[in-house]
């Protein structure tokens, strides 16, 4: 990633304060702005903060201060000056800009009848998380997701912030283009929010392997089933499972003899496992490996590979 | 001899004249007619694909008007090369088109400034308002086509006569 990417992301008049900031594009993993606080980012897993000339600061007193008109200003230009196009991600607190990097808003929820939030006003809190596409970084892991050069289906559990995404990427990259374990098969991603292809009119911004297929914005439920249909895929990955209704879908593609690569928020394989919707993963043996990822000291790397079982392969 | 050919010139200038005024009037109302389409297209766009702005802008390279088309392309490119904010690119390049055009000031202002019109959070209310503008042109077209075919005549018969009184005067 370039630093002339980062810089895309803010309104043109204000990009000269984000030079600095830019420059650290390969190390950068967050650009948190929240409205009258501090202008704080996280580089290689360290807090630092941005002083009003733009320059790097470790002291929060002499970061510069977020305006909430110039963070208005900087929502429509990452929405494109359309916010009508991204109501929905808007309504679910986040949205994806070119390149896949993840947007995630706060402000005044306005809730329904039903307490459902309808909408978001008042957006005074940005958390702009920025992708990387790591190529190799699933090296390690590749030997131990093929048996009898046949690719196994895979759960890849971090914390927020652990890599998940980005090792499932390189995966999907690497299964589709073929390995020295197994030959490339056709993969089909649901990428709901955007952030495994990071796709941009359709066409897929990250490498995502050649033969890979992308359903862009779609629900893991009704995306999974439709490029089951539609694409006959020979493996199908979507990005952090949620819920019950998740789990049903991939039962259903499991039973349709797709190999599943899925990522999923927890601590450890035994939080995970302990989650309620997961117990049909576990009856059924949905997945043949679960990954384990941590993020310790900047670095993220692999904690364990456990079999359908739960033993380790890795450790 | 010479006052034959001094009739001449200055009746066919008069004439000229009238005929610039009429064309004139006329490019008035196929500009606005090309605007409203744009605005049509740009409605249905949000309206149906909720496409961004950038992404209208593409669509719109492959518009058959060439000046317009023209401008979309270069807005698009300025966009992707650089990032540029749209609403910024889209006013300079169409205030400094539609300038030279013949149209009234509220109609040039009515196109140039339609990016800030675009900060509805939902499609459908944004698609309205775009109808509007869409409306107001159309409205504006519409009434100049009425008045079009007398204003011709009105146009004509003026340049006739203003070169008759001036070779009289002339003489």
């Amino acid at each position: 990633m370039c630093e002339e990417e980062i810089l895309r992301l803010f309104p043109e008049k204000i990009r000269g304060r984000w030079r600095e900031v830019a420059g650290q594009a390969e190390k950068l993993q967050e650009i948190r702005l929240r409205a009258g606080r501090p202008l704080t980012i996280l580089v290689d897993g360290k807090e630092r903060f941005v002083d009003p000339g733009g320059r790097i600061v470790d002291r929060q007193e002499a970061a510069a201060r977020q305006e909430s008109a110039e963070l208005e200003e900087i929502l429509r230009h990452l929405c494109q000056y359309s916010i009508y196009a991204f109501a929905d991600e808007i309504r679910q607190g986040f949205l994806t800009v070119q390149g896949g990097h993840r947007i995630g808003l706060a402000g005044q929820a306005l809730l329904d009848g039903e307490n459902r939030i309808v909408n978001l006003k008042y957006i005074r809190y940005l958390n702009i998380r920025i992708a990387h596409q790591v190529k190799g970084a699933a090296d390690p892991l590749i030997p131990l997701l093929y048996e009898r050069g046949r690719v196994v289906s895979t759960l890849l559990i971090s914390p927020p912030g652990g890599g998940k995404t980005t090792m499932l990427r390189d995966i999907i990259r690497q299964i589709s283009n073929g390995t020295a374990y197994g030959r490339g098969i056709n993969v089909s991603v649901v990428d709901e929010r955007s952030e495994i292809a990071g796709s941009f009119l359709g066409i897929a911004q990250n490498d995502v392997g050649i033969r890979t297929d992308v359903l862009d914005g779609c629900s893991k439920v009704e995306g999974m089933m439709r490029l089951i249909r539609a694409m006959s895929p020979q493996a199908l990955a979507v990005d952090e499972l949620g819920g019950i209704e998740d789990m049903q879908a991939l039962r259903m593609a499991n039973g349709c003899g797709c190999r599943l690569l899925a990522t999923i928020h927890g601590g450890s394989l035994e939080e995970v496992l302990r989650k309620n919707f997961m117990r049909y993963a576990v009856e059924e043996g949905l997945f043949e490996r679960y990954v384990v990822l941590d993020r310790a000291a900047g670095a993220w790397g692999i904690e364990g590979v456990y079999d359908r079982e739960g033993k380790p392969c890795l450790r | 001899m010479f006052k034959v050919i001094g009739i001449i010139c200055i009746l066919i200038g008069c004439v000229g004249w009238g005929n610039m005024r009429i064309r004139q009037e006329r490019e008035r109302i196929r500009h606005l007619h090309t605007m409203r389409h744009i605005l049509e297209r740009i409605r249905t766009e949000i309206a149906y694909g909720k496409h961004t702005l950038p992404e209208i802008c593409l669509m719109l390279t492959e518009i058959n008007d060439i000046c317009y088309r023209n401008c979309f392309q270069r807005i698009s490119e300025a966009s992707a090369a650089n990032g540029s904010g749209l609403p910024e690119l889209w006013k300079a390049e169409f205030q400094a088109f539609l300038k030279n055009q013949p149209l009234q000031e509220e109609e040039r202002e009515l196109f140039a400034r339609l990016p800030d019109r675009l900060g509805f959070q939902e499609e459908t209310g944004q698609a309205e308002s775009i109808g509007r503008l869409e409306a107001f042109l159309a409205q504006k077209a519409g009434q100049a086509e009425e008045g079009c075919e007398n204003k011709t005549k009105m146009i004509r018969s003026v340049s006739i006569l203003t070169g008759l009184l001036l070779t009289i005067w002339l003489l």
